[in-house]
Formats: structure tokens, sequence, C-alpha cells
């Protein structure tokens, strides 16, 4: 028989490995989205680059199955806890905000321009990439400042191909973040 | 007085029941995962899930995903009771209740 110094080490180690279990399964997940979004961004930033005239019609069919694929993934990877339903209308509601928020700022306090939507919209979902690192790993962390500060550097130094810049930025770096969370 | 589980008891062999135990029942890992979160080596985590598949506590699942060989490993309802009481003893150990 152990000791309860033992049993309380052994009990640590347990608790730690589920920690990391929960944490592998949430990069998991959230490595898909990342990808997901990152080839509809790549392509949105694409299409304004190309044919800044549709560029409005791109970000709308951009968010609009961006967000059609979170939903899909939620449904295919249910939550496997007692009130997974509250949780998943949480979660709408969650977008419904960012959108009406991130509408309000530019388009009724303020009245952006192409770029500084371009670089707008992008670091305020990198905000809450890092602040979600903050409870969920350094992963988030990383890529949300990461993804930031690049979109800062082509916001003040890049010119006409800052939608380019962009989607190399925001939509290769989510693809490329997604996928360095599976390795980790 | 419940008695610890030998074969679960082993430090790897608890990681490894841990991590399978945090899954939903009859959801498994991959051998490569269940390599990265408890930080074994090949070797010693193979023979180690070996026990443990002996023991009827996990069952392993061999299949070919494209060409490549991939093992999944998932606990049992047998291996997930057999956890929660050694589980239960280790809290009754700390709660003074054995020693």
């Amino acid at each position: 028989m152990i000791d309860s110094r033992e049993a309380s080490a052994a009990l640590a180690d347990i608790d730690d490995i589920v920690q990391r279990v929960k944490q592998s399964q949430l990069y998991e997940l959230a490595s898909l989205a990342a990808v997901w979004w990152g080839i509809l961004v790549f392509a949105g930033n694409l299409v304004t680059w190309l044919w800044p005239i549709h560029a409005g019609q791109a970000w709308v069919a951009v968010n609009v199955v961006g967000v059609g694929g979170l939903v899909a993934l939620r449904v295919f990877n249910p939550p496997h806890h007692p009130h997974g339903a509250a949780h998943s209308i949480r979660i709408l509601l969650v977008f419904v905000l960012f959108f009406a928020f991130g509408y309000l700022c530019t388009n009724v306090v303020g009245h952006f321009g192409p770029r500084q939507l371009g670089a707008f919209w992008p670091l305020y979902f990198m905000l809450f990439y890092t602040l979600a690192g903050l409870w969920f790993g350094y992963a988030f962390v990383a890529i949300g400042l990461g993804i930031s500060a690049l979109t800062l550097i082509g916001f003040f130094y890049i010119g006409e191909a800052f939608p380019l810049w962009m989607a190399f930025v925001n939509g290769g770096g989510l693809i490329l973040g997604g996928l360095w969370m599976r390795r980790i | 007085m419940a008695e610890l589980d030998d074969i679960i008891h082993q430090p790897l062999r608890l990681k490894i029941m841990a991590a399978l135990n945090a899954l939903p029942a009859a959801t498994g890992l991959e051998f490569s995962r269940l390599k990265k979160l408890t930080g074994a080596t090949d070797g010693n985590l193979g023979a180690h899930i070996e026990t443990l598949a002996k023991a009827g506590y996990v069952q392993v699942d061999k299949a070919f995903v494209g060409k490549k060989p991939q093992t999944t490993v998932t606990a049992t309802a047998a291996g997930r009771g057999a956890f929660a009481r050694h589980v239960a003893t280790l809290q009754e150990i700390i709660a003074g209740k054995q020693s």
C-alpha cells in the first residue's frame, strides 16, 4: 500500500494527463476550424485583390460559408457535456454578437474604407483568438499575436498589394497555424 | 477495504488509463497521440498497452489508413470500472481511510 503523499502524486498525474487530453482534443477541432477559415480568408482576399468590385459579395460568402462550416464541425463533433445544446446556442450567439459589434464599429460609429476593413476584421478576429488562448492554450496566443503583428505591418507598409499580403498573412497564417496545432 | 489495482498503478499505465478514460466511451486514441501525451517511447508504450490489453482493460485495433498502419487504443468497460475503483482508492488513502 502507498502513503497519502504518493496517492496525491498519482492523482496529480491523472489530472495532468486529463488536461492534456482535453487540450489535445480542443486543438484538433480548433485546427480544423483554423484551416477552414484560412482557406476562405485566402480566397476572400484574393478576390478583393483581383476583382475589388466583387469584394463585398466575396466577404459575405466567406462569412456565411465559414460560419456554416463551423456549425457542421459542431454537428459532426458534438460536445460531450450535459448542457451541449445550450453551449451550441451560446457559440452561435458569440458569432452574432461578434459580427454585430464589428459592423457597428466599421459602418455606424466609423466609416471604414476597404483598406481599413481589410485590417480591422483580422485584428478583431485575432483579438478573440489571443484572448481565448489565455484560457485554452498558448498556440492561440502565438497565432493571434503573429497574424495581428503581420496585419499591422501590411497596413502601414504594404501599398496596393495589401489584400494579396493579407491573403498570405491571414489566410496562410491560419492554415499554417491550424496545421501547427495538430502537431503540438 | 478497497485495494489499489496493481496493473493500473504502474505510472505509465496509470497515464494511459487516465488519458483513455478522459474520452467518451468507445472513443480511442491513436498510438502516436498516446505516445505524445504520455511522453513514452514506442517500445515502452507498446509493452504497457499489451499488459493492459491482457488484463482486458483496453482494446487495441489495428487498421490501415491509406497505406499507413494505424493502431487505436480504447478503454473497455472493465478498464473504465477498474480505473474508477483505483481513483476512488487513491482518494480514500488521501482522506486517511486507508494507509
